[in-house]
C-alpha cells in the first residue's frame, strides 16, 4: 500500500511526456511461460531504462506468459496484460505504474485549476481511474491512494457537499468522531455512525481522515458536485521510530459544544481501577466537574448534581442502577463499549429529563467480515464477548457477558458474615443490519442482574433490563432521520427469612417504554438543523411488602402504581456565520402529566405537608391526567475562535427533570426507590451558565482549557431528619423541596497522544442547598445554605500513561480531594441508660482529606498482526500508598460510651492481575 | 483493626475529631409519665464530646404534670436530676404535659400526650445464637391499638468465685494474720451483679395483621460472658409508644447506635416534643410519653462457658513476713487453703477469690 501512496505523489508531480514516449519505444525481446510479474518486471527494466512500481500483492494472482521479439514495451504490456484488469501508465521519468482495475494518470487534468464546470465541457473523457457520481446512487469504497472524482461533471456550482461513511477496513465498524476535513475551514467530525457531511468547493482537493488508532488517511479527489465517499481506513499497527506530524486535532478548540468529554474504551483501559477491571463510571469519576462521594458507589456527581440528575444511556436504554456489587463495579462490560460520551454543560436538546448530565454510552458494531472474540480473567469477574457478521458486510452481532465468582473473597469475611453470598452477571447484544447504503437497523439488549446477602439472611436483590431498536434513514445527503422505540425495566427485591413470623419479601420496580424520532438536516456549511419528537411513559411500583412462608404474619402491602407521560419536542439551530463564530441554539418543551388511577392525598394549602396537615384523598380513574408540568428548555452554545489554536466558548443551558431518586444513604444504595412527579412533587429545574477557554500547545498536541460555571437547581428533594423512605404511602411527607446552587472553575491539561499521555484537572466547586420552603415544617439547619453530601470543594486529579515500549507500558492515577461533609457530634448527652452523640447541623464539618495513588502496567504479547490469539497482561496495585482513606466518620454508643469510628472502603493496597485474550 | 467488610479490603480505625466544643449545653428530658404508679423523670444537660467532664444534671426545677382536664401535680426532686411522683393517677386516655421550669428562669412545656395503657408482657424467651444467647419478649394487643413497643431492663446475675475461700487477712490476728472466715458474713464467693439497659429496645408490628410482637430481641449476652456463668436474670419493661415516639427513639437509636455501615443513613437532627414557652427555636432534647409500665422478671440458666485465668501460689505458713507481704494490705493475693506438708496458704488473685472485686455484692437480693 504504501508503494501505491508513493506513487500517487509522484504522479503529481510529473509533467512532460517526452521521454515517457522514448521508453514506450524500447525493443524488448523475451520468452516466458507462466513466470510472475516481478520476474517480468526485472526482466523488463534490464532491457529498457525503466522503473517498475506496483503492488505485489495485487499481483499476486497473476501470471505472464509471452514470446516477443523487437516488440515495444508499449506492445509488451498491453500483450502480457491483455484480458485482465491491470493497467499500466508511463511518466515522464521513466517510471511504469502498474496497477489494478484502475490507471494511473501521470498528469494533472490540465485544467484543474479551472472552474469544474469549464472543466467538465473541455474534457469530457474519463481521464481518472473511477466516477462516483450521486446520480447514481453508488457508493464506492474509497481505498486510500486513489485519486477519485466524486459529482458529475457540470453540476457543481458554489459549495458542494460530500457525504459519507468513515468505517474499517479490517471489521467494517464505523468510526465515531474522526476528523474528515480539508484543510482549516473545511472540516468536521463523524457523528456515532461513523457518517459524515462535508461541505467543500469544487475542484482538486485532499480529504484528510484522522480517527484515533487508525492510520491516518488522504484521498485525493477532484470534487463537481454533491457526491457520496465512504472511506475505509485502516488500523494503525504501530512501527519503531514512528513520527507522528499532526496539526490538525483542533477538534476541542472548533467544537461548539462545552463541557463535552469524549473517551474511547483505549482512554478508559489505560486507568487503573480495582481489581483491574476497565471501568467506564469510575473512568468518568477523574474527569474534571465529576465527583464521587466515596469508593463503594458507582453513583456520580456532576457540577454540584445529585446522583439521580444523571441521564445515563447505553445504546439510548435508561439504567437506572449503572453499579455492580455495592457499586465497586460499572454494570458496563468494557469488551463491548465503544467510547463514551459526558454532558455536563452544554446539553444537546435532544437530550432532556435529567438535571445535571448525560452520559452517553455506545457499544461497538459486530464485526462485519470476519467472527472474532476475546475473553478475559481477573481476580473477580470474567467476561467474554463474540462478534461477527451473520450475513458479511450486511449484518452482524456483536454479544458481551460477564459474571463473577467472588464468593470465595466473601469466605474471608468474620464470621458474622458467614454465608455471605454475592454474584452478578450482564449481558450485552448488538445487531446491526444495512438494507442498503440509506437504511439501517440498530437493535441493542442489555441485561444485569445481582444477587447478594451478608451474613444475615437478607438477600438482595437487583436488575436491569433494556431493549432497543433504531431504524437510520438517510433521505438524501442532506437529511437523515432516525426512529427509535424501546423498552427499559429496573426492580430491586429484598427477601428476610429469618424470623419466621416477620418474614418477607420487599420489592420496587420501574419499567419505562420510550419512542422518538430525530432528524438531521445539513442545508449548507452554514446553517443546520436538528429536531424531533419524543415520548417516555413510565410505570412505577412504588414497593409491595409481601409474607413469605406460611408462618409469616406480614400483612401484604403495596404503594399504589405511579403511571406517567413526559412528552418533548425539540429544534436545534446550528449556525456558523463565518470560520471563527459558531452557534447553537436550541429549544426543548417538555411536557409532564400524572396518569390516573391513583388516589392522591390533599394537603392544607401553604401549611407543612405533614400527615396532621392532611385533608383527605382525591381519586382519580384510569388515563386521567392528574397533574401537568411543562415548559421551554433553553440550550445555548456559541464558540468564538480566535486563532486555530485558541477559542472562547459559552453556554446557557435549562433543564427539566420529572422523576426522583429518594435516597437517605449518601449513595446509591440497593434500597433507594425513584419517584415520579406528581401533584405533591413537583418537577426538579435546573438552569447553568458557563463560559470556558481553550488554549492547544505544540502543534495541537497538548490542550489545555478552562471553564467556569453557575447553575441554580430548584425543588430538588432532600429528606427529612429521620424520614422513612421504604413503603411510605405519603412520602412527600418525609420529604422537602430544597433549592440548590453550585459554582466552580474547571482547569484541564490534556495530552492526549505520544509516549506520556494523560491529563492533569484541579477543580474547584461548590453545592449548597437551603430548604427555603418555610411552609414545609421541619427546616434544615434553621433555613439556611448548607453543603451537599457530596461537596468537596478542592479535587486534583492526574492520569498518566507512559509507552515504554509497544508491548509495555505504565499507568499511573493520583487523586485528591477535600473530605466530603459530614454531620459532626459536637457533644453528649445521657438517655434510655447510655451517652449518646449530639449532632451538629446537617453537613457542618469534613471528613479528613483523601488521596490515592494507583500504578497499572499493561503487558502486550507479540505485536504480530497475523496470529490466532493476541494476549495481554494487566498488572496493577489500586491504592498504591495502602492509606486508609475514610469514606465516613461516625460514632457509636457501645456499652454506654461514645466512640468515634473512621470507616475505609480500601485500606490497604489492593494487587491485581488481569489476563486478556483476543482471537 | 481492620475489618474485612463487603468483601472488599475496608478497615474501620478508632477515629477522634477535632474538638469542637459548641459553647450551649441544651436541656435534655427523659420522661415517661407513668398514669399508675411511680414516675421519675430526668433532666440533664448536654456535654462537651471529651469525656473528661461529667454530665450535669438539672437541680432545682420546678416540674410538673399538666393535664387537659386542668389537672396538676407536682413532682419533687430527689437529687441528681430525678424528679419523681409515687403515683401520678392520671387518667388513660386523657391528655397530658409536662411542664418544667429551670432555676435560671426558663419555663419549657411538653407537646400534650394521650396516657396509654400498656399491654402486658406474655413471656420472655431466649435463644442461643453463633455468638451468644439472645434474650427476646413476646407481647401483644387484641384491640391493635398499641403497635409500636419498647423495652427497657434491669439485669441481674450471680457469680461465683473460682477458688471459694475459707481463709481471711486479719491484722488484729496475731502472730501470723491469716485466721478462718466467719459465715455467712464474710463469705465472698458468691456475688451478684446489677445491671441496666444501655441501647434503645424498639418493635412494631405496624405491618403485620395482627399487633403482635414474636421474639423481639431485647438483650444480647455474647460467648464468655460472665452474666450466665451461674444464673441470670432480667426484669423486663415494656411501654407502649405513639408514632411519634416511636420515630422519636428509632431516630435516636439510628443517630447513635446504628451509624456506620455503609448504607447506613446519614446521622440527622433529633428534637422531640418540648418547646422552650418563650424562644421556640432554642433546642430542647427529649420526648414525653405517657404509658403505664408492664414488668415481667425471667432467670435464664444455660449450660454456659466462662473461664477466668486464675494462679494458685503457694506462700509459707507460721511466716509472718510472707503473709503480710503477699496477703496484706497492698499485697498481691487472698488466701483460699491451707495445706501441708509443708504448712502453706493457697492464694490467688482478689478477682480469683473475693467476688467483690470483681464488682459483684454478697447481698442476695430478694427475688433470688
Amino acid at each position: 500500500m504504501r508503494n501505491l501512496a508513493l506513487l500517487l505523489i509522484l504522479c503529481i508531480s510529473a509533467s512532460a511526456d517526452v521521454k515517457a514516449q522514448d521508453v514506450a519505444a524500447a525493443r524488448i525481446n523475451m520468452n516466458f511461460v507462466n513466470v510472475k510479474p516481478a520476474v517480468f518486471f526485472t526482466e523488463l527494466e534490464k532491457q529498457a531504462p525503466c522503473k517498475f512500481y506496483y503492488d505485489i500483492e495485487k499481483l499476486d494472482s497473476v501470471t505472464v506468459s509471452l514470446t516477443a521479439s523487437n516488440m515495444p514495451l508499449k506492445d509488451v504490456l498491453t500483450e502480457a496484460f491483455k484480458g485482465t484488469d491491470i493497467h499500466f501508465s508511463f511518466d515522464a521519468r521513466n517510471n511504469v505504474f502498474i496497477t489494478r482495475g484502475l490507471t494511473v494518470v501521470t498528469d494533472l487534468p490540465k485544467n484543474l485549476f479551472q472552474p469544474a464546470q469549464e472543466l467538465a465541457t473541455k474534457n469530457p473523457n474519463v481521464d481518472t481511474v473511477a466516477d462516483y457520481g450521486l446520480e447514481n446512487r453508488r457508493t464506492a469504497k474509497a481505498t486510500p491512494g486513489k485519486l477519485i472524482e466524486v459529482g458529475k461533471k457540470g453540476q457543481g456550482t458554489g459549495n458542494v457537499i460530500l457525504t459519507g461513511y468513515i468505517r474499517s477496513a479490517k471489521t467494517g465498524e464505523p468510526l465515531v468522531n474522526a476528523s474528515v476535513y480539508t484543510d482549516s475551514l473545511h472540516g468536521t467530525t463523524t457523528d456515532i455512525y461513523g457518517q459524515y457531511s462535508l461541505t467543500i468547493t469544487p475542484g482538486r482537493r485532499t480529504l484528510n481522515v484522522q480517527s484515533i488508532g487508525m492510520k491516518d488517511t488522504h484521498v485525493q479527489l477532484v470534487v463537481y458536485s454533491n457526491g457520496k465517499l465512504d472511506v475505509d481506513i485502516e488500523d494503525q499497527i504501530r512501527v519503531l521510530k514512528e513520527v507522528v506530524i499532526s496539526n490538525r486535532k483542533t477538534s476541542n478548540i472548533r467544537n461548539v459544544q462545552m463541557g463535552v468529554e469524549r473517551l474511547s474504551i483505549a482512554d478508559i483501559k489505560n486507568v487503573p481501577t480495582v481489581f483491574g477491571e476497565a471501568d467506564v463510571l469510575r473512568v468518568i469519576t477523574s474527569l474534571p466537574g465529576v465527583k464521587t462521594v466515596g469508593e463503594a458507589s458507582t453513583g456520580f456527581n456532576v457540577r454540584g448534581g445529585s446522583t439521580d440528575q444523571n441521564l445515563i444511556l447505553f445504546n439510548e436504554a435508561t439504567i437506572y442502577n449503572p453499579s455492580h456489587f455495592f457499586g465497586l463495579f460499572s454494570a458496563f462490560n468494557p469488551e463491548v463499549i465503544k467510547d463514551i460520551q459526558l454532558y455536563k454543560s452544554s446539553i444537546p436538546a435532544k437530550f432532556g429529563g435529567r438535571l445535571s448530565s448525560v452520559l452517553d454510552i455506545s457499544s461497538r458494531e459486530g464485526n462485519k467480515k470476519e467472527l472474532t472474540g476475546s475473553a478475559g480473567i481477573g481476580v473477580v469477574t470474567s467476561r467474554i464477548h463474540l462478534e461477527g457478521p451473520i450475513a458479511k458486510d450486511k449484518t452482524s452481532f456483536i454479544l458481551g457477558a460477564r459474571t463473577t465468582y467472588a464468593n470465595w473473597l466473601l469466605n474471608l469475611l468474620p464470621d458474622e458474615y458467614a454465608n455471605s453470598t454475592a454474584t452478578f452477571q450482564d449481558v450485552d447484544l448488538g445487531i446491526t443490519h444495512s438494507f442498503d447504503s440509506s437504511n439501517h437497523l440498530y437493535a441493542s439488549f442489555y441485561y444485569s442482574h445481582d444477587r447478594f446477602s451478608l451474613g444475615s439472611d437478607t438477600l438482595y436483590s437487583y436488575s436491569n433490563r433494556n431493549g432497543s431498536i433504531k431504524w437510520k434513514h438517510t433521505f438524501n445527503n442532506k437529511f437523515t432521520g432516525y426512529l427509535t422505540a424501546g423498552i427499559d425495566e429496573y426492580q430491586y427485591d429484598v427477601t428476610s427469612k429469618k424470623n419466621e413470623v416477620n418474614a418477607f419479601k420487599l420489592g420496587f420496580d420501574i419499567s419505562q417504554l420510550h419512542s422518538k424520532a430525530d432528524f438531521e438536516y445539513y442545508v449548507n456549511s452554514k446553517h443546520g438543523f436538528d429536531f424531533g419528537v419524543g415520548t417516555i411513559r413510565y410505570k412505577l411500583n412504588p414497593g409491595f411488602f409481601k409474607p413469605v412462608g406460611s408462618q409469616s404474619l406480614v400483612v401484604p402491602d403495596e404503594i399504589q402504581t405511579e403511571q406517567g407521560l413526559e412528552s418533548n419536542a425539540y429544534l436545534t439551530h446550528r449556525w456558523n456565520p463565518n470560520s471563527k463564530l459558531s452557534i447553537s441554539s436550541g429549544l426543548r418543551y417538555s411536557m409532564y402529566n400524572f396518569l390516573g388511577p391513583s388516589t392522591v392525598s390533599q394537603y392544607t394549602p401553604g401549611a407543612p405537608v405533614t400527615e396532621s396537615n392532611r385533608t383527605g384523598t382525591k381519586t382519580y380513574e384510569k388515563g386521567k391526567f392528574i397533574q401537568n408540568y411543562y415548559g421551554p428548555e433553553v440550550r445555548f452554545s456559541a464558540r468564538y475562535a480566535f486563532t486555530n489554536s485558541f477559542s472562547m466558548k459559552a453556554a446557557y443551558n435549562t433543564l427539566r427533570q420529572y422523576i426522583h431518586l429518594l435516597s437517605n444513604t449518601t449513595i446509591i444504595a440497593p434500597t433507594d426507590i425513584w419517584k415520579l412527579s406528581d401533584p405533591n412533587i413537583r418537577p426538579q429545574l435546573g438552569e447553568q451558565v458557563s463560559l470556558g477557554f481553550y488554549k492547544n500547545f505544540k502543534s495541537n498536541t497538548i490542550e489545555t482549557s478552562a471553564e467556569v460555571y453557575y447553575k441554580k437547581i430548584k425543588d430538588y428533594l432532600d429528606y427529612k431528619p429521620g424520614a422513612t423512605l421504604i413503603m411510605n404511602h405519603d412520602i412527600e411527607t418525609d420529604v422537602v423541596n430544597t433549592k440548590g446552587k453550585a459554582y466552580g472553575m474547571e482547569v484541564m491539561v490534556k495530552k492526549p497522544g505520544g509516549k506520556l499521555n494523560g491529563w492533569v484537572s484541579y477543580t474547584y466547586s461548590r453545592i449548597l442547598l437551603r430548604a427555603y420552603d418555610t411552609t414545609q415544617g421541619a427546616v434544615i439547619n434553621g433555613g439556611d445554605y448548607y453543603p451537599a453530601n457530596y461537596d468537596k470543594p478542592h479535587d486534583v486529579t492526574l492520569a498518566g500513561n507512559f509507552r515504554v515500549n509497544h508491548r509495555f507500558s505504565v499507568s499511573l492515577n493520583f487523586n485528591y480531594s477535600t473530605g466530603r461533609p459530614i454531620t459532626l457530634p459536637i457533644g453528649r448527652y445521657v438517655y434510655a441508660g447510655a451517652e449518646r452523640v449530639l449532632y451538629s447541623d446537617r453537613n457542618a464539618y469534613r471528613i479528613p482529606d483523601y488521596y490515592r495513588t494507583d500504578l497499572a502496567m499493561n503487558i502486550e504479547g507479540n505485536h504480530k498482526v497475523h496470529q490466532k490469539t493476541h494476549n495481554s497482561w494487566t498488572i496493577g496495585f489500586y491504592n498504591l500508598l495502602g492509606r486508609k482513606n475514610p469514606y465516613s466518620v461516625y460514632f457509636v454508643t457501645e456499652n454506654g460510651f461514645i466512640h468515634g469510628y473512621k470507616l475505609s472502603i480500601f485500606g490497604s493496597v489492593i494487587p491485581f492481575v488481569n489476563f486478556n485474550i483476543r482471537f | 483493626m481492620c475489618v474485612i467488610l463487603l468483601a472488599a479490603v475496608s478497615c474501620r480505625q478508632r477515629y477522634d475529631p477535632p474538638v469542637i466544643s459548641s459553647g450551649n449545653t441544651f436541656l435534655v428530658v427523659e420522661a415517661n409519665l407513668n398514669p399508675q404508679g411511680l414516675t421519675s423523670i430526668l433532666l440533664t444537660r448536654t456535654g462537651p464530646l471529651d469525656r473528661g467532664s461529667a454530665i450535669k444534671p438539672e437541680l432545682n426545677a420546678q416540674v410538673s404534670v399538666e393535664g387537659m382536664d386542668n389537672s396538676s401535680r407536682l413532682l419533687s426532686s430527689i437529687g441528681n436530676g430525678r424528679y419523681n411522683n409515687i403515683n401520678l393517677g392520671l387518667t388513660i386516655g386523657t391528655e397530658y404535659r409536662l411542664h418544667i421550669k429551670t432555676s435560671d428562669g426558663r419555663e419549657y412545656v411538653s407537646d400534650y400526650v394521650k396516657a396509654r395503657k400498656t399491654p402486658v408482657i406474655d413471656s420472655i424467651g431466649y435463644e442461643l445464637e453463633l455468638k451468644g444467647l439472645r434474650v427476646q419478649a413476646h407481647a401483644h394487643d387484641v384491640t391493635k391499638q398499641t403497635r409500636y413497643y419498647r423495652w427497657d431492663f434491669d439485669e441481674t446475675w450471680e457469680i461465683h468465685s473460682p477458688f471459694p475461700s475459707n481463709l481471711i487477712f486479719d491484722k488484729t490476728y496475731l502472730p501470723y494474720y491469716i485466721r478462718t472466715r466467719k459465715f455467712p458474713d464474710e463469705d465472698v464467693a458468691t456475688c451478684w451483679k446489677y445491671g441496666t439497659s444501655s441501647s434503645i429496645v424498639l418493635a412494631n408490628s405496624t405491618r403485620l395483621q395482627d399487633d403482635i410482637i414474636y421474639k423481639a430481641p431485647v438483650q444480647f449476652i455474647e460467648n464468655g460472658s460472665e452474666k450466665l456463668s451461674v444464673r441470670y436474670s432480667i426484669l423486663l419493661r415494656q411501654y407502649a409508644l405513639d408514632k411519634g415516639a416511636y420515630n422519636f427513639y428509632e431516630l435516636m437509636k439510628k443517630n447513635t447506635e446504628e451509624i456506620g455501615n455503609i448504607f447506613s443513613p446519614q446521622p440527622s437532627e433529633i428534637r422531640g416534643n418540648i418547646n422552650n414557652v418563650r424562644d421556640s427555636k432554642e433546642y430542647v432534647l427529649g420526648y414525653v410519653t405517657a404509658s403505664t409500665v408492664e414488668e415481667q422478671r425471667k432467670f435464664i440458666q444455660v449450660p454456659w462457658h466462662f473461664f477466668m485465668y486464675c494462679n494458685i501460689t503457694k506462700v509459707p505458713a507460721f511466716n509472718a513476713d510472707s503473709t503480710l507481704f503477699y496477703f496484706g494490705p497492698g499485697g498481691s493475693l487472698i488466701p483460699f487453703a491451707y495445706d501441708e506438708p509443708p504448712p502453706k496458704y493457697s492464694g490467688s488473685a482478689p478477682q480469683c477469690v473475693d467476688c467483690t472485686r470483681r464488682g459483684g455484692s454478697t447481698k442476695k437480693p430478694s427475688y433470688w
